[in-house]
C-alpha cells in the first residue's frame, strides 16, 4: 500500500515577508520586494535584486541560534528559520514520535563565506573553522542536527529545479513507506557568484522582472527559503492536513546547458507526466504557479507548453517572481508554499509588472489577489542543464 | 527494494578503467593525493566538445559511457548522480573572477559549469535521454542517496534500468584547504596507509557509474543490491548506535549477521576515525569474518562508497578475493553476502548490502 502525502505545515522567509501572514500581505497589497542591492558591494549594484531585508546577525536572532560559537552562512540561517516556522506550523514537537527525515535544497551554499574569505583562505588557515560549511550540504545537516534527524538527510541540487525535487523526493520517500514524516524544502542566499554569473549570460532585468509580458528583459535575482512539512496519511493529525501532494514528475529536456527549447517541450512533459501520476484531467487545474522568470526564452517556451497543455480553456496562472525575484535553489519550495497558500486561504495568486501579452499566445497571467474554489494548482520548476519538474497540491 | 547491477565502470587512481574486473598490477604513488588515471577520452567523447570540456565532465561522461556499453547499450530510464563536491575545479575557476578579478568575468563557460548537475545533464544531453534526471550533493551520502533513489524508481516501476554515478575530483584548493583541518597525513605510499597508526588520510577522487536493473523476471541471478542506509551522527558516535543501526539494517534486510561473508571497511588510515572499524571487528561481526579495506587504493572522498560498491561487485562476481584488499588471512571460502560500511568522520555513515544470487 502506498500511502497518500499530505502537507501539513509551510515556513517562508523572501523580499515579500518573513512567515506567511507578511507574505499574504504583500500578495494584497500588490507589493514587490525587488529593490535596490544592499547586501554587498557589486560593479553590478544598479541591478535590482529582491533581498531578504535581515542582516546575517538578524537572521540569526530570529533562527534563535549562536552565530558566535557556531558559524552559519546566510543560506543555511535562511532553511533553519523556514523548517522552524514549517516544524511549528505542522504541529511538530517531539522528533521521535514520527519517523522523520529531512530532504533540502541549494545552488550556492556557503557561497557568501566564499566570497568573504576564499582568498584569505588560500594564504592562510586563519579561518579555517568555516571551511566545513562552504558547501552544499551544511544548511541540511544543520536542520537535521537542531530537529534532531537522524535518517534519510540528504541536499538535492539540480539548479533552479532543486527544491521542486527536494519535494517529490520527500513525498516519494513517503509514499514508498521509507518514512512517515519529511521535512523538505530550499534555500538560496544572493551572491556576487550568481549575480556576476547570470549577467553574464546577460539575462539579468535592468528593471525588475516582468514575466510573460511582450516587453520582459530578463530575470531578477532573490533570495529566501521554504520548507514544508510532509506526512504520511497513516501518521498525520487529520486537523493538522493543509493538502495533499497530488502529483509530480521530473523530466530532462535534453537540449542545452542553460536554454528551453521555444515549443517548451521539456515543460510538456513535465506538467503532462505531472497531471498522469495525479490522474487529473488539465481542466480540473484551478491555478498554475508558473515558473515565469521573465527571460525572453522562458517564459516564451513555457506559454507554448501551457498553451499546448491546456488549450483553449488556460487556468488562471501567475508568476510570482515579479515579488519574490527567481530565488534558483529555494524557487521550487517558495512557489510551493505559494501553492498551498492558494488551497489553504482559497485565493488565486497575482502577477506584477505585466503589460501586454505575448504576440500569438494571448496569456493573460493572474494580477490580483482573488477569492476562488481552488481545488488543484500546478507548480513548475525548470532548471539549468534542462532540468524540469512539475508539483502538484490538491484540496483534500 | 532491491535490485541487479547489470555493468560497472570505474575511473580511479587504479588501472580500473579499461576492463570491468580487478586490475593485476596496483599503483603505488607516494603523496598527499591519489589522481585518476584516466582513459584516453577521444575514444569516448566527440573530440570537438572535449576541447573545452572540465576533468570532471570528461571522467563522468567517459564513465558513464563506459558503464552503458557494458550493459549492452541500454538507454537508461532515469539517471542518478551523487557528488558531493559537484564541479568544484569551475567553481573556484568562476568565483577567483568574481572577488579576485574585480567581477571582471572572461567566461561564463565556468559558471555554467559549476552547477552541481552539470555531469547528470551533460550525461542525459549526449543520449539525448528525457528521462528521470536528478543530482545529490549531500557530502558522504551522495552517492548512498543516489543508489536509495535508484531503488526506489525501481520499486515504483517508473524505471527498469537506472544508471548511477558517484563522481568528485580532487582539487588542489581543496587539498589545501582542507589541510588547514587535518584531513591529510604528510606524502606517504598509499599501500603503507592502512594501519599507519597516525592522524590524516590521503585524498583522493574518481568517478563510477553502475547500471541498476529492475526484472520482470524473477529468476534472474547475479549481483544484488539488498538495500542501503544511512545515518547521520553528529555529535558523538558511540558504537552501541551504530551496532544498533547495522542489527536493524540487516533485520530490513531478512540478512543474519552470521549470514554475512566479508565486509568492506571504509579504513582510511586515520587513527581518530579507524577506531570504531576496529571495534566492530573485535567485538561485532563473527569470528570468520573477512575484511576488506579499499581508500588506499582511492584515496577518501565523498563518494569513495562507489569505488567500494565496484569492489564488491567484482569481488562476487569473481569468486575471489584481491590480495591487495584482503584484510584477513582467512583461507578462501565462496562469498555470498557482502556488507559495505563506511563511517566519515564520525559523522555520515551508510550501509550496503551485496548479495550474490537470485533477484
Amino acid at each position: 500500500m502506498r500511502p497518500r502525502v499530505f502537507v501539513t505545515g509551510v515556513g517562508i522567509i523572501s523580499a515579500i515577508g518573513n512567515g506567511t501572514e507578511e507574505t499574504l500581505n504583500a500578495f494584497q497589497n500588490l507589493k514587490s520586494g525587488i529593490g535596490k542591492l544592499s547586501l554587498f558591494e557589486s560593479v553590478h549594484s544598479g541591478i535590482p535584486v529582491a533581498e531578504v531585508k535581515f542582516t546575517n546577525s538578524e537572521l540569526a536572532l530570529l533562527a534563535g541560534v549562536n552565530d558566535s560559537t557556531d558559524k552559519f552562512t546566510r543560506n543555511t540561517l535562511l532553511a533553519l528559520l523556514a523548517s522552524g516556522q514549517a516544524s511549528a506550523d505542522s504541529g511538530w514537537t517531539d522528533t521521535a514520535e514520527k519517523y522523520t527525515g529531512v530532504v533540502m535544497a541549494t545552488t550556492v551554499g556557503g557561497m557568501d563565506f566564499n566570497e568573504q574569505y576564499y582568498k584569505s583562505l588560500l594564504e592562510n588557515d586563519r579561518h579555517k573553522d568555516l571551511i566545513g560549511v562552504l558547501d552544499s550540504a551544511d544548511c541540511t545537516e544543520k536542520v537535521a542536527v537542531h530537529f534532531g534527524i537522524r535518517h534519510h538527510v540528504t541536499t538535492i541540487s539540480t539548479a533552479c529545479s532543486s527544491s521542486a525535487n527536494a519535494i517529490m523526493l520527500g513525498a516519494r520517500l513517503i509514499r514508498n513507506n521509507q518514512l512517515e514524516r519529511v521535512l523538505v524544502g530550499g534555500t538560496d542566499a544572493l551572491t556576487r557568484f550568481t549575480l556576476n554569473g547570470f549577467n553574464a549570460l546577460e539575462i539579468l532585468s535592468p528593471t525588475g522582472c516582468r514575466p510573460f509580458d511582450i516587453n520582459r528583459n530578463g530575470l531578477t535575482l532573490g533570495e529566501g527559503s521554504a520548507a514544508l512539512v510532509l506526512e504520511s496519511e497513516e501518521v498525520a493529525d487529520p486537523r493538522r492536513i493543509i493538502c495533499e501532494v497530488s502529483g509530480y514528475a521530473n523530466v530532462n529536456e535534453a537540449f542545452h546547458a542553460t536554454a528551453s527549447t521555444v515549443d517548451g517541450f521539456g515543460a510538456i512533459m513535465a506538467m503532462d507526466k505531472a497531471l498522469s501520476s495525479a490522474s487529473l484531467k488539465a481542466s480540473e487545474i484551478s491555478y498554475i504557479n508558473a515558473h515565469g522568470t521573465g527571460t525572453e526564452i522562458n517564459d516564451l517556451s513555457e506559454g507554448n507548453a501551457i498553451a499546448s497543455i491546456f488549450g483553449n480553456a488556460i487556468p488562471a496562472f501567475s508568476s510570482t517572481k515579479a515579488f519574490t525575484g527567481h530565488t534558483l535553489g529555494a524557487a521550487g519550495a517558495v512557489e510551493a508554499v505559494f501553492s498551498v497558500l492558494a488551497l489553504r486561504r482559497q485565493i488565486l495568486l497575482p502577477g506584477l509588472n505585466f503589460k501586454e501579452s505575448m504576440p500569438d499566445i494571448n496569456l493573460q497571467p493572474q494580477l490580483q489577489i482573488k477569492s476562488f474554489p481552488v481545488k488543484h494548482v500546478m507548480s513548475n520548476s525548470f532548471g539549468f542543464g534542462g532540468s524540469n519538474t512539475t508539483l502538484i497540491f490538491s484540496k483534500v | 527494494m532491491k535490485a541487479i547491477i547489470k555493468a560497472s565502470s570505474v575511473i580511479s587512481p587504479q588501472h580500473t578503467h579499461s576492463a570491468e574486473g580487478f586490475p593485476s598490477v596496483i599503483n603505488e604513488v607516494i603523496s598527499d593525493r591519489l589522481t585518476c588515471l584516466e582513459p584516453d577520452y577521444r575514444n569516448l567523447i566527440n573530440p570537438i566538445q572535449l576541447r573545452r570540456m572540465p576533468r570532471i565532465l570528461k571522467m563522468g561522461l567517459a564513465a558513464s559511457q563506459l558503464c552503458i556499453s557494458r550493459a549492452g547499450g541500454v538507454d537508461p530510464d532515469a539517471i542518478i548522480v551523487g557528488t558531493g563536491l559537484g564541479c568544484l575545479d569551475n567553481l573556484e575557476k568562476f568565483l577567483l573572477e568574481v572577488i579576485d578579478n574585480q567581477e571582471r568575468i572572461t567566461s561564463v563557460l565556468p559558471f555554467i559549469n559549476s552547477t552541481h548537475n552539470a555531469v547528470a545533464a551533460q550525461v542525459a544531453m549526449l543520449l539525448k535521454n528525457h528521462n528521470y534526471n536528478i543530482t545529490y550533493c549531500h557530502r558522504a551520502f551522495s552517492f548512498e542517496s543516489a543508489l536509495q533513489d535508484a531503488l526506489m524508481q525501481i520499486e515504483e516501476k517508473q524505471a527498469q534500468h537506472v544508471l548511477v554515478g558517484g563522481i568528485d575530483e580532487c582539487t588542489h584548493d581543496y587539498v589545501k584547504l582542507h589541510g588547514y583541518l587535518g584531513y591529510w597525513k604528510k606524502p606517504l605510499s598509499n599501500l603503507q596507509l592502512l594501519g599507519s597508526g597516525s592522524s590524516g588520510t590521503i585524498a583522493g577522487e574518481g568517478a563510477s557509474f553502475f547500471m541498476v536493473s529492475g526484472q520482470p523476471d524473477k529468476d534472474v541471478t547475479g549481483i544484488i543490491l539488498q538495500g542501503i542506509h544511512t545515518f547521520l551522527t553528529p555529535q558523538v558516535s558511540d558504537l552501541d548506535s551504530i551496532e544498533h543501526e547495522i542489527t536493524w539494517f540487516l533485520r530490513k534486510c531478512r540478512t543474519e549477521l552470521q549470514d554475512i561473508d566479508g565486509v568492506l571497511l571504509g579504513l582510511n588510515g586515520d587513527n581518530h576515525f579507524d577506531q570504531a572499524y576496529y571495534a566492530l571487528q573485535k567485538g561485532f561481526f563473527p569470528d570468520q569474518t573477512i575484511y576488506m579495506g579499499y581508500k588506499h587504493l582511492c584515496g577518501e572522498y565523498y563518494t569513495a562508497t562507489a569505488f567500494a560498491l565496484w569492489l564488491g561487485f567484482v569481488t562476487l562476481k569473481s569468486q575471489q578475493i584481491p590480495d591487495a584488499v584482503n584484510l584477513t588471512r582467512i583461507p578462501d571460502k565462496p562469498v555470498k553476502n557482502l556488507l559495505l560500511y563506511n563511517n566519515f568522520r564520525n559523522t555520515e555513515h551508510s550501509l550496503i548490502l551485496l548479495k550474490n544470487g537470485a533477484l
